[in-house]
């Protein structure tokens, strides 16, 4: 692709790669399933996915010299985007736009690159090693991974199942709604959902801030080691809670039903039994606190 | 006198747990198989590691609990340390043959290590600094739970959470192992 000098150059800069690094760059389109399989790779750099209205994949970026190139592939309705590195180097930036059929079922793989998802309607499949997340999630079955990079995730409002995971980062999760299997070791979570049917959310030393309203057969499962779960839970019906903290304490607007576990030991508990069928709450934690609320 | 658990099959015996913890154990194990399916249909895809993820979890939970279902008198010498991000020490234990698969869990694991400490050297500083740090606040707490359980070996809350953290460390170790090798 040739670019006249001056456009060039800003589209460069806008794009954020070092202008003096940039080697190559990269405008492909190819034809896609409006619900086929895009799946992207890069080590470094950025990954932006796009959803749009066309029946294409297109790929446009730059990349330094580390990178060798970028290949695009079709096999069926699978479109494959990768970014081809020489061997046994990981010393290189590609910046990428890759603009899908909104239909998509995207999977992106990346290293230290950050990635964006905006528009896609299928179901996403989102790793970083280092670098952060951010995306609207719309499909079923989505899962958003991370080791140590920030996760932000922003849901549609309807039901869907996702999995979130970190072992370093944080996650922020909005408007999402349907079962969520969240997981963080020293990353704190904030978690925002409506009509939430499962919950399960597991930290180590992270804390845990829950905001749902729960279906009415909603059930929630959290647990910390020493981090801290804040639980602002409401539903259509009573709510059953099983709570429990080995040294931790237990507040919140149901204090005054936490007994001790033991005369003598340590522990305290807050149970919350309901006849009728409802939304069922469990949180236990070693260490860390549980505050609790159902209004 | 209260004593500090080292070792999870010193557990007390015959204490069931509060509930039954094998739905979730499955409902965990099918998780990762459900997100590993898709993948077997494409030629190479990073969600493959998931299966063995749900192997080294159902060995955690194996482990456990043929470590609480029977009691063995055993010799063990531990040296160095086991913490990621340092070097692996030798561990010379004496293991019946039916201690087998707990031996085995402890094995996997030991290997899971050195290949993270493997990993954690390619990475940048900064990252490697997080990271270790995040592996070792999950063993810290494995070791604040045992001395818990050291203090009061039949409570059911510890028991659960030692099982759930052996799985996350299983699981967390897993994924600093494979991360960024599948993706190029």
């Amino acid at each position: 692709m040739k670019v006249s000098g001056i456009r060039f150059v800003t589209a460069l800069g806008a794009l954020g790669l070092p202008l003096a690094a940039v080697a190559g760059t990269v405008d492909r389109t190819v034809a896609a399933s409006p619900q086929g399989d895009v799946e992207i790779s890069n080590v470094s750099g950025r990954v932006d996915v796009r959803g749009w209205d066309r029946n294409e994949v297109r790929v446009t970026g730059q990349y330094d010299n580390g990178v060798e190139r970028v290949d695009v592939e079709t096999s069926g309705s699978r479109v494959v985007v990768k970014v081809v590195l020489p061997r046994n180097s990981r010393d290189s930036d590609a910046t990428l736009e890759v603009q899908v059929p909104k239909g998509s079922s995207v999977e992106v793989g990346a290293v230290s690159a950050d990635v964006t998802s905006r528009g896609v309607l299928g179901t996403q499949r989102l790793k970083t090693v280092s670098g952060e997340i951010s995306a609207d999630i719309s499909g079923d079955d989505s899962e958003v991974r991370s080791v140590s990079g920030d996760l932000t995730v922003r849901g549609s409002g309807k039901p869907l199942k996702l999995r979130a995971s970190s072992v370093s980062g944080s996650l922020d999760l909005s408007n999402a709604a349907g079962s969520l299997d969240v997981v963080t070791v020293s990353g704190d979570a904030h978690v925002h959902m409506s009509e939430a049917k499962e919950i399960r959310a597991r930290t180590t030393s992270g804390d845990l801030e829950l905001v749902a309203k729960l279906t009415r057969d909603g059930r929630v499962d959290a647990e910390g080691v020493s981090g801290d779960l804040s639980l602002q839970l409401s539903s259509p019906g009573s709510l059953s809670l099983e709570i429990e903290s080995f040294s931790g304490d237990i507040t919140g607007c149901l204090a005054d039903s936490v007994e001790r576990v033991s005369k003598y030991g340590p522990g305290v508990r807050l149970n919350v039994r309901n006849v009728e069928a409802g939304p069922r709450v469990r949180a236990k934690t070693l260490s860390g606190d549980i505050e609790v609320c159902d209004k | 006198m209260s004593k500090r658990v080292t070792r999870i099959d010193e557990l007390a015996r015959d204490i069931p747990p509060a509930r039954d913890l094998w739905p979730g154990i499955s409902a965990a194990i099918e998780a990762e198989r459900a997100a590993a399916a898709p993948a077997q249909s494409r030629r190479r895809s990073f969600w493959m590691p998931a299966a063995g993820l749900a192997a080294s979890v159902l060995l955690v939970a194996v482990g456990v609990f043929i470590g609480k279902a029977t009691t063995q008198q055993r010799q063990q010498v531990t040296a160095g340390t086991d913490r990621p991000g340092v070097e692996t020490g030798a561990e010379i234990a004496v293991v019946p043959a039916h201690y087998q698969r707990d031996a085995e869990y402890r094995k996997q694991r030991k290997e899971l290590l050195q290949e993270v400490n493997a990993r954690l050297q390619t990475m940048p500083p900064a990252d490697r600094a997080k990271v270790s740090a995040s592996l070792e606040t999950l063993r810290k707490s494995i070791d604040e739970i045992e001395a818990a359980l050291g203090h009061d070996p039949a409570n059911a809350l510890l028991q659960e959470l030692l099982v759930s953290s052996c799985q996350e460390e299983m699981r967390a170790l897993t994924a600093v192992r494979d991360s960024g090798r599948e993706e190029i």
